[in-house]
């Protein structure tokens, strides 16, 4: 038996499949590169290649033609690949069958296949029934009855060379559409269908090259989850990117509108009573919007925006650290440490429309009946604490006991201890909690909605001047602050107002489209730059901790 | 008593309970099982031959006698402790230990695993208050005064009575904050902004204490251009050292060592195995050991505890090592079991 997983300990010169299974690899990483591009209107379906602007030199072929050529070689590819290994053409070390998760995998494609084209061909007809278990079967069969190499491949590479058909015949051409027959209007067009069966056929022949890659058994198996994984997190990447771009192309115009750069050309801005005229001026960012600007901005939106999540912070990253240090240090494990877990839980998972509420029955009445800043803050800052708590809580419980028994060991109190190691050493786990939980209270809409804002465009002059709104008066409060007290606005919030209700069409915006898009790029802008100032402070932390 | 390991209750109560009259009335051992009758040499040679079946867990058939942990010191005691019994939950750790600790010397507290000694030692100064479910009963003095008391300054204790762990446990900080930590938690040493501003800043008082510290755990050549990295940098033998400077900056007068060098290669152990025969001449160390070897080169005086959170014998380091008066010890300290 021990002959039979066997395997020769220099493997010979395997060149040339190697680069045939090379080249299939990177044919199916590129078809799934388009296909995702194509998901995002990058690449338009029916768009004609060639004439030069194209990425091939293919004159007068649609995209859809394209990717079935390149999905029908790919397939032949993988199932001559496979062949080659069975007929002993190639040295290979196959396992005796494909394994059961890609036998079922293999059974279902075939199966969803077969009933598609089946109730296509015979239409009303519960003819798909019985034909997609044909299918289905002779796919179960042919992996779990066949040795890896034939297994594995043939089904893989013969789902790439149907849908490649399909799409080189014309049967799925770009201006194909599939209607559901719902009730509903309901229809898979060939914007979505192609991509993604491009991508699914890509992922799947792109496996089994993988395999064919690697010499199939344990280092071609091997060889095909890494392709898999590698596929997926490039994929999680490229789409974060293809996010990002998106919004910065259709909001970049906008934002640029009417900025200039010439010395004396910005907004004056006196720091300690020298005033200085800035030399860059952008009038989407700086400006507010009133009938004389040339171009409107969101100058009040952004100070909103920044001033709501550092009312936040300050309000809940003391009391959440506060908490789970007591709850941590001193509180006796049992009942009341689990139920204020299951709350904190609870309430970190609690729709953010119900905070809002509360903030609207609860605190606006409390802070003179109209919405303010304030309660704006208040209201994401209780939205932040069960996150602040929870994270900070794992933290500190992951301070090792070592530094706390040494402590105690030197006689310093408790008190002294949590202070000065127990909650240093855990800070870089609070500021992660920190900026997991100010990514989601800048982007929200709904609270500050019902809490905070009132006009959707506030002129810039009338931007939240917190720091200088302070004024002390002889009574009590012997505090006042107006600014905190009087409704203003914040960028995702006019965001949806732009777009949902139509606000400002035709209010002195010049363009609406591009005033949302720049928006929302300045709002994307604005939380990838709190996202900065917590990575940096994360970091500045962890290089304090830890050696160099 | 059976060859299985030593668990049951029933086994430890059968052999508890005659100890317990033993300690109390040693006249009556007479009246025990018939191969105790006997006197001492003719018990190991009776016993000697089903000792190998017994000894292999350490729980031979043996009574603890009085004398064999008597010892006697010229030179007040620096810790004396009476009846110390802990509990952890239903679990007996210690069983009515009874010792005195003499002034400036090494005293090696060696045995199996589980046997109680690093509970013993967390006893010393109360570091056990800090385990939930443990019940300490007994009494241990330190200097004549009860520690196990109500009023009790656990700061002052722990300042007097300093540890170091098993392994090296610098706080993530610099060098020198790690050793000038303790002392500015007391407040004897103001680093801080107010004490800046104010123009009391302590800092050079703070620089001598970090050196003396570090000098005096043979540490300061090593690091004394590198004060401002952090610990964690250092070599596990460093870091071990910097652990005891940290122990020396509050001034302490006794060191309760647990397993100090147990994680350190056999240079870095000979390095604080030298640091622990020269801190005995200003303080009283107390230090348990899994390695005999090394009890028997640094320690003046050895306590063994066996299996059940006994102390089974104590005395004169040469004289438990050459010629141990239990049958259990031999065994142990011959390497039979352990």
């Amino acid at each position: 038996m021990a002959g039979a997983t066997r395997t020769p300990l220099i493997r010979e010169d395997a060149s040339r499949p190697e680069a045939v299974a090379g080249l299939a690899i990177a044919v199916a990483v590129a078809l799934i590169a388009v296909g995702i591009a194509s998901l995002f209107g990058l690449v338009g379906i029916d768009a004609t290649l060639g004439g030069g602007s194209g990425m091939t030199a293919i004159g007068g072929v649609t995209t859809v033609t394209a990717l079935g050529g390149l999905l029908v070689a790919l397939g032949a590819a993988v199932i001559g690949l496979g062949v080659g290994s069975a007929l002993g053409y190639v040295e290979t070390e196959p396992s005796p069958n494909a394994g059961l998760v890609a036998t079922v995998a293999f059974a279902g494609v075939w199966f969803v296949l077969g009933g598609l084209a089946a109730s296509v061909a015979f239409d009303g007809v519960l003819a798909w029934l019985p034909a997609g278990a044909a299918t289905g079967g002779a796919a179960f069969v042919t992996a779990a009855a066949t040795r890896e190499d034939v297994g594995s491949t043939l089904p893989a590479g013969a789902v790439a060379v149907v849908i490649g058909g399909t799409f080189l015949t014309g049967t799925i051409g770009p201006s194909w559409v599939w209607d559901l027959g719902f009730e509903q209007q309901a229809s898979l067009t060939a914007t979505f269908v192609v991509p993604a069966a491009t991508i699914g056929c890509g992922l799947l022949a792109g496996w089994a090259a993988a395999k064919a890659y690697g010499g199939f058994g344990a280092r071609g198996r091997r060889m095909g989850a890494y392709l898999l994984i590698y596929v997926n997190a490039s994929a999680i990447i490229g789409v974060l990117f293809l996010l990002i771009a998106f919004t910065a192309v259709r909001g970049i115009p906008g934002l640029l509108t009417g900025a200039t750069v010439a010395p004396g050309a910005g907004p004056t801005v006196s720091v300690l009573g020298v005033s200085v005229a800035l030399p860059v001026s952008v009038p989407f960012v700086m400006n507010g919007v009133s009938l004389l600007n040339d171009f409107q901005g969101v100058l009040p939106a952004i100070v909103g925006t920044v001033w709501l999540v550092v009312g936040a912070v300050v309000f809940a990253v003391p009391l959440g650290v506060g908490a789970a240090v007591f709850l941590t240090e001193y509180a006796e494990r049992g009942r009341l440490t689990q139920a204020v877990e299951i709350a904190t839980n609870g309430l970190w998972s609690t729709p953010s429309i119900v905070f809002g509420l509360f903030g609207f029955t609860f605190l606006v009445p409390r802070f003179g009946g109209t919405k303010s800043l304030l309660s704006g803050m208040l209201t994401l800052g209780f939205m932040l604490l069960p996150l602040v708590l929870i994270t900070s809580r794992e933290a500190l419980l992951a301070v090792p006991d070592e530094y706390r028994d040494a402590s105690a060991a030197l006689g310093v109190s408790k008190w002294h201890t949590i202070r000065s190691v127990v909650v240093p050493a855990a800070l870089p786990g609070v500021v992660t909690g920190v900026i997991l939980g100010v990514g989601r209270i800048a982007g929200e809409t709904a609270p500050i909605l019902l809490t905070m804002t009132g006009g959707t465009f506030v002129s810039g002059d009338r931007a939240a001047d917190v720091i200088g709104g302070f004024a002390f008066t002889a009574q009590p409060p012997f505090v006042t602050n107006p600014e905190l007290l009087r409704a203003t606005t914040a960028l995702p919030f006019q965001l949806y107002a732009l777009i949902t209700a139509g606000v400002g069409l035709g209010d002195n915006v010049s363009n609406p489209t591009e005033f949302q898009w720049a928006t929302a790029f300045v709002l994307l802008l604005v939380v990838l730059s709190f996202y900065a100032v917590g990575i940096g402070a994360r970091y500045y932390f962890r290089r304090r901790l830890r050696h160099e | 008593m059976s060859e299985t390991t030593p668990t049951s209750e029933t086994d430890r109560t059968t052999t508890e309970e005659p100890d317990r009259e033993t300690t109390e009335e040693p006249n009556q051992t007479t009246t025990e099982e018939p191969n105790q009758t006997t006197t001492a040499e003719s018990t190991e040679a009776d016993d000697s031959t089903n000792a190998t079946t017994h000894t292999t867990t350490g729980e031979a058939d043996e009574r603890v006698r009085e004398e064999w942990r008597e010892y006697e010191f010229a030179g007040k005691p620096k810790f004396a402790v009476e009846d110390l019994d802990v509990h952890y939950g239903d679990d007996h750790a210690l069983q009515g230990v009874s010792i005195e600790i003499p002034e400036n010397s090494v005293t090696a507290l060696i045995g199996p695993s589980g046997c109680g000694k690093s509970t013993f030692l967390r006893c010393l100064n109360r570091m056990n208050d800090r385990i939930k479910g443990a019940r300490v009963d007994g009494s241990v003095r330190i200097d004549g005064r009860e520690i196990y008391q109500d009023g009790v300054n656990l700061v002052e204790l722990r300042k007097r009575v300093g540890m170091v762990f098993q392994s090296p446990n610098p706080f993530p900080k610099s060098i020198r904050e790690n050793v000038a930590y303790g002392p500015a938690k007391h407040g004897d040493i103001e680093t801080g902004l107010l004490a800046r501003l104010l123009g009391r800043s302590d800092e050079a008082a703070r620089d001598r204490l970090v050196e003396e510290c570090l000098r005096d755990a043979a540490l300061w050549e090593e690091v004394n251009d590198r004060l401002e990295d952090n610990a964690l940098g250092l070599s596990g033998g460093q870091q071990q050292r910097l652990c005891i400077a940290r122990c020396l900056s509050v001034d302490p007068e006794v060191i309760l060592m647990d397993e100090p060098a147990s994680a350190l290669d056999p240079i870095a152990t000979a390095r604080i195995e030298d640091l622990i025969e020269q801190l005995s001449e200003e303080y009283t160390v107390v230090i348990v050991t899994h390695n005999m070897q090394q009890a028997a080169r640094i320690s003046d005086q050895t306590a063994v505890f066996l299996t059940g959170g006994e102390l089974v014998e104590y005395g004169d380091t040469d004289q438990v090592f050459e010629d141990p008066r239990s049958e259990r010890v031999e065994d142990y300290i011959t390497g039979k079991f352990g």
